[in-house]
């Protein structure tokens, strides 16, 4: 135990490392994910298609590899980003092919005839989308897009390899003087899980408030 | 036509098993370390030719006679199952590397292993499984591994988890810079710089003292911290004196500069309550002192980029913790 109330101020300044990616990367990666699900739903085909490659591409590709790519390969051509927004840049746009499909999946949901009535009355396909389809799609998927936001929070732990300090990176900090793995790591996989339980909390809360019953 | 009428035909089966590699792979990386839970390797396939260290050092090496290794020891349990099991590295140059071509594992921690296994079983067969710093004390403790390999620093610390044998090598770190760099010549001037280290690295911990005022930022392995510096995201890397000599020696790019600040005692990690083995390693490890085995492994290994013959090999015990 005092392997980790010994440097509760390391682990913390981890912890809230881990919390900011999660939180901006959360942000992005649902920005992200609604303009791909646009896309990918959207009447012409190009942009269907460019839609498409986007979620084959960063889904296909595993996120450690996409990280150092970011890190290391793009300042060869001149291009340098601060660790932290690198590492933001590439969780959001990772996370954001999956919840592109999440959110793909809830726009699916809704009716027909809510798009047909919507352009009926009138409406473009961004005001179909923005007022009528988007609000009902996303309600149906908020559990999934729990799902993929507690990945998200387990993926940040891999910024730790390409030199963000956050909460795992924190932990083998501590563990290099106390070298004792197993209370250090089971106490950051405790605060973790507690992340994890929150995202689920809050999932569940908005499932409740918003969810469609049909 | 509707929106919502699309088509979505798609190649799932393709995107499923990417996927799940992609996640196998996250969760290999989530100690931070790309190398830290890489598959146990298959055991050395002999000694090439191309193995770094002479086949008639090997050759030539001391092996236990059946009086020091005692019915129901850990010695005689290895000597039964015909190959010593150890934790380590392949990514180390002149340290524990892995030849891509003929798979052997080279440099001085894995030859000191193969040396050991033929001290214990009469021809140096070790299967090496690579391992996170992070979970080294685990693994001794839960016995997966017979002993440890990888510059593993003797600390008081440490020495309440496990229990080391030797120092079998003594380092230091030093600090590298840009080739181009002329501000930088020792520690005392990294105040106030950006310095990176490697995760998980003995640097961590001795930089604040070593060169107060300096921020940290610590890269996973050591080609990525080498990659971090030519790219000037920092504007040192301290790292222990002999990878810097090697990455100096292949990145023309870079160089180091003055002498160690610390000193860095490596032990082999062994089960703590094993004493009888541990005795067992410390009379190996002074065999081969004597016999001049050990010199001939470090010339040939950290010995290509350090100037100078073979240091004299460390007092078995001598370090706080062996």
């Amino acid at each position: 135990m005092e392997a980790l109330t010994d440097h509760l101020s390391a682990l913390g300044h981890g912890l809230v490392t881990t919390v900011e990616l999660t939180v901006v990367t959360t942000v992005g990666a649902m920005l992200l994910g609604i303009v791909v699900a646009t896309l990918r739903i959207a009447p012409v085909p190009l942009l269907r298609a460019i839609g498409t490659v986007y979620v084959e591409v960063f889904q296909n590709l595993p996120l450690l590899a996409l990280l150092v790519l970011f890190v290391f390969a793009l300042p060869t051509i001149g291009i340098t980003f601060p660790l932290f927004t690198s590492a933001v840049i590439v969780i959001a746009v990772y996370e954001g092919a999956y919840l592109a499909e999440a959110i793909r999946a809830g726009i699916n949901t809704v009716g027909v005839g809510q798009a047909e009535a919507a352009r009926a009355i009138g409406l473009t396909f961004g005001q179909s989308l923005r007022h009528v389809i988007l609000p009902q799609g996303l309600r149906a998927v908020i559990q999934p897009i729990g799902n993929i936001c507690i990945a998200l929070l387990m993926n940040t732990s891999l910024a730790a390899a390409v030199g963000v300090v956050e909460l795992t990176q924190a932990a083998n900090n501590v563990n290099l003087v106390e070298a004792q793995p197993i209370a250090v790591f089971t106490g950051a996989g405790l605060a973790y899980m507690l992340l994890a339980l929150i995202i689920g909390q809050v999932t569940g809360l908005l499932e409740r408030r918003l969810a469609i019953v049909r | 036509m509707s929106i919502l009428k699309m088509s979505f035909t798609r190649r799932r089966s393709l995107a499923l098993t990417a996927t799940a590699v992609a996640v196998a792979l996250a969760a290999a990386g989530c100690g931070g370390d790309s190398d830290s839970s890489a598959p146990t390797l298959p055991g050395n396939p002999g000694l090439g030719g191309d193995g770094v260290v002479a086949q008639s050092v090997y050759d030539a090496a001391p092996v236990a006679t059946d009086a020091d290794i005692p019915a129901g020891s850990t010695m005689e349990a290895i000597r039964k199952r015909g190959y010593l099991t150890i934790g380590g590295s392949l990514d180390a140059p002149l340290l524990a590397q892995q030849n891509p071509v003929s798979g052997t594992i080279e440099g001085f921690d894995a030859d000191m292993a193969k040396l050991l296994a033929k001290y214990i079983i009469g021809k140096p067969e070790v299967k090496t499984t690579t391992i996170g710093t992070q979970t080294r004390e685990a693994m001794l403790q839960a016995k997966s591994v017979d002993a440890v390999f990888q510059t593993y620093t003797i600390t008081p610390q440490r020495a309440t988890q496990v229990a080391f044998a030797g120092p079998y090598l003594t380092s230091g770190l030093a600090v590298g810079v840009r080739k181009d760099d002329t501000s930088i010549k020792s520690v005392k001037d990294l105040a106030g710089k950006t310095v990176i280290v490697g995760a998980n690295t003995p640097a961590v911990t001795a930089l604040p003292s070593a060169a107060p005022g300096s921020k940290q930022i610590a890269f996973g392995t050591d080609p990525q911290a080498l990659q971090a510096l030519l790219q000037k995201r920092g504007d040192a890397y301290v790292q222990d004196f002999t990878l810097l000599a090697s990455g100096a020696k292949a990145n023309p790019g870079m160089k180091v500069v003055g002498e160690p600040f610390t000193t860095e005692a490596y032990g082999i990690g062994l089960n703590r309550e094993d004493t009888q083995f541990k005795e067992f390693v410390n009379n190996w490890l002074k065999k081969i002192q004597a016999d001049g085995t050990w010199a001939k492994v470090w010339e040939a290994t950290l010995g290509s980029v350090v100037e100078g013959g073979a240091p004299t090999p460390p007092v078995i015990g001598s370090a706080d913790g062996s």
